[in-house]
């Protein structure tokens, strides 16, 4: 279900459902990336990637850096601004790669935890489908898996498009719970973000411990 | 590693989604998941006490019924009845568990859910909890007859994804109150809900008959035009249905119409004073309560019209026991 009907059936409600929602998705672009690889071969599509820290790590999905030889990412910011990424690691099980921007002062996003969510609960999606940048999307939380608080993925009840591949699901109150991932039946799956949590302090541990 | 940016998310959005999370958190505790067929199981609510409604196209086999119950302790239930016309299946569960959060749920207030109603398809496809999906109701409409002959009292679609296993889930408004039972297989894949009314109503019959009671008669129709010179010299009118009536193309050997004389090639024209055009017109006069009585056919038969009268029979149960009959088109010629 898209936005539109949200709002619409709010009634007389609706104008401030639209301003809210506005506000929502002006917040979450602004920590949501456009992501594409630029050089040789064969190209994957665009994706999104959510910025992760202050100082440049940002958060994608694996298969939306396929990390050929001879090709690197690019990474889009909300103002426009574009830059040369390192792919610092991938994860193709959880599909997750960290890159790395040569930045520092970044709006990063909020990060929350999927593993309080309930169903019926409402969440939103950013992101570029169909290269379109700064779509938003409205759902609700699917499914709980029950009595397996340590679940990877997210279930939700959203309309999404390959472009949202590493874009932020989050919250009404802006804090990203997950990494939209895929479509299965209808359904958008996103890995949790404690799932990302622990893969990004994984990959900056491994990188401490290797530097001299 | 995070920003620790302030959170200051809308007041009215959060509302909502609070509402709706209370509201499924209500509903969940009457819908049940259905073992009665491979691998994804379907949903059903629990009605009254120790019956469950289910739709009767995820009822693939009548024994070794399970069904799992809101808490995730595991119950088991009997078939009690169901009915194709409306896609509804009776269960009892037996024995009833003593306690735990199992709830027959409350009502939405009749006619409380309208084109562009915020609603919840609330199921529970198997034992990992309950799932949602939120959307809209995008069409409200009068009584229908389904394909196969069952009177349902309002034509409710929603805009909204019946994901698998959804089909026997409750439809929920956004305070939780159920207003009805889903179903994908009433419309070639469109989400449908049974409203309250249609499955008490079926409800009541599979538990006092075992059986919901439908007219029959034992032939296959199809729509013809007449001429309007044909019209008018058996004085059917001038209006756009004095045109039309029904061709009849098959007559089921010692079925009432067979009985009653019917023979193929008959034009149905009226039925009871009322003008016939299609053969949808014919089956409003089967409802179950014209089982034994006599209708007035009107029909063209050798270039002439006469009437003929027809003692409605039942069609047997059996009929439409399958449950998980598919038709390809759903419309059509009729056989009723």
């Amino acid at each position: 279900m898209n936005a539109a009907g949200v709002v619409a059936a709010a009634g007389v409600g609706g104008q401030r459902f639209a301003l809210e929602l506005e506000a929502l998705a002006v917040r979450l672009r602004r920590v949501t990336a456009r992501v594409h690889t630029r050089g040789r071969g064969r190209f994957s599509g665009v994706g999104a990637g959510v910025i992760w820290s202050r100082d440049g790590l940002v958060v994608t999905n694996a298969h939306v850096v396929p990390g050929r030889r001879g090709q690197w990412p690019i990474v889009e910011l909300f103002d426009g601004r574009s830059f040369e990424a390192r792919l610092l690691a991938r994860d193709a099980e959880r599909d997750l790669a960290l890159l790395a921007l040569e930045r520092s002062e970044l709006e990063a996003a909020t990060i929350g935890d999927a593993r309080s969510l309930r169903v019926g609960e409402i969440l939103v999606a950013v992101g570029h489908p169909f290269g379109l940048g700064g779509s938003l999307s409205v759902g609700v939380v699917h499914a709980v898996r029950r009595g397996d608080a340590e679940d990877a993925w997210i279930r939700a009840d959203i309309r999404l498009a390959p472009g949202n591949s590493g874009g932020p699901l989050a919250t009404l109150e802006g804090s990203v719970i997950g990494i939209n991932s895929m479509v299965v039946r209808g359904l958008g799956v996103a890995v949790s973000a404690h799932v990302v949590e622990q893969f990004v302090h994984g990959v900056m541990r491994s990188a401490e411990s290797a530097s001299p | 590693m995070s920003s620790s940016s302030t959170a200051t998310g809308g007041a009215t959005l959060r509302a909502l989604s609070d509402d709706l999370a209370a509201a499924v958190d209500r509903a969940a505790a009457s819908v049940v998941a259905i073992h009665a067929r491979p691998r994804i199981p379907a949903s059903g609510v629990y009605w009254r006490d120790g019956i469950i409604v289910a739709t009767s196209h995820t009822i693939r086999r009548e024994q070794d019924i399970t069904v799992t119950l809101p808490g995730g302790a595991t119950g088991r239930a009997q078939l009690v009845g169901r009915d194709g016309g409306t896609d509804i299946a009776v269960l009892r569960l037996a024995p009833v568990p003593p306690s735990g959060p199992l709830a027959i749920p409350e009502r939405a207030v009749t006619d409380s859910v309208r084109v562009g109603s915020l609603v919840l398809a609330v199921g529970r496809p198997g034992d990992d909890g309950v799932s949602a999906s939120l959307g809209v109701v995008s069409t409200v409409g009068e009584k229908w007859r389904t394909w196969s002959g069952g009177e349902i009292d309002r034509f409710v679609r929603l805009d909204l994804a019946i994901y698998d296993g959804f089909s026997g889930g409750a439809l929920v408004d956004a305070t939780g109150r159920i207003a009805g039972v889903n179903c994908s297989a009433l419309a070639r894949g469109t989400p449908l809900t049974i409203p309250n009314v249609t499955v008490d109503r079926v409800v009541d019959a599979l538990l006092t008959r075992g059986h919901v009671a439908r007219g029959y008669l034992g032939v296959a129709m199809q729509p013809v035009r007449l001429t309007r010179a044909m019209a008018e010299r058996f004085g059917l009118g001038t209006g756009e249905v004095a045109t039309r009536g029904v061709l009849v193309v098959m007559i089921e050997a010692d079925s009432p119409a067979d009985r009653g004389g019917l023979l193929i090639g008959d034009v149905i024209v009226g039925i009871d004073g009322g003008a016939v055009g299609e053969p949808q017109d014919v089956a409003e006069h089967l409802s179950g309560e014209r089982v034994g009585t006599r209708l007035e056919l009107e029909i063209v038969r050798g270039g002439e019209k006469r009437t003929l009268p027809v003692t409605v029979g039942e069609r047997r149960p059996s009929r439409d026991a399958k449950g998980d009959r598919q038709d390809p088109e759903g419309r059509g010629g009729g056989e009723q």
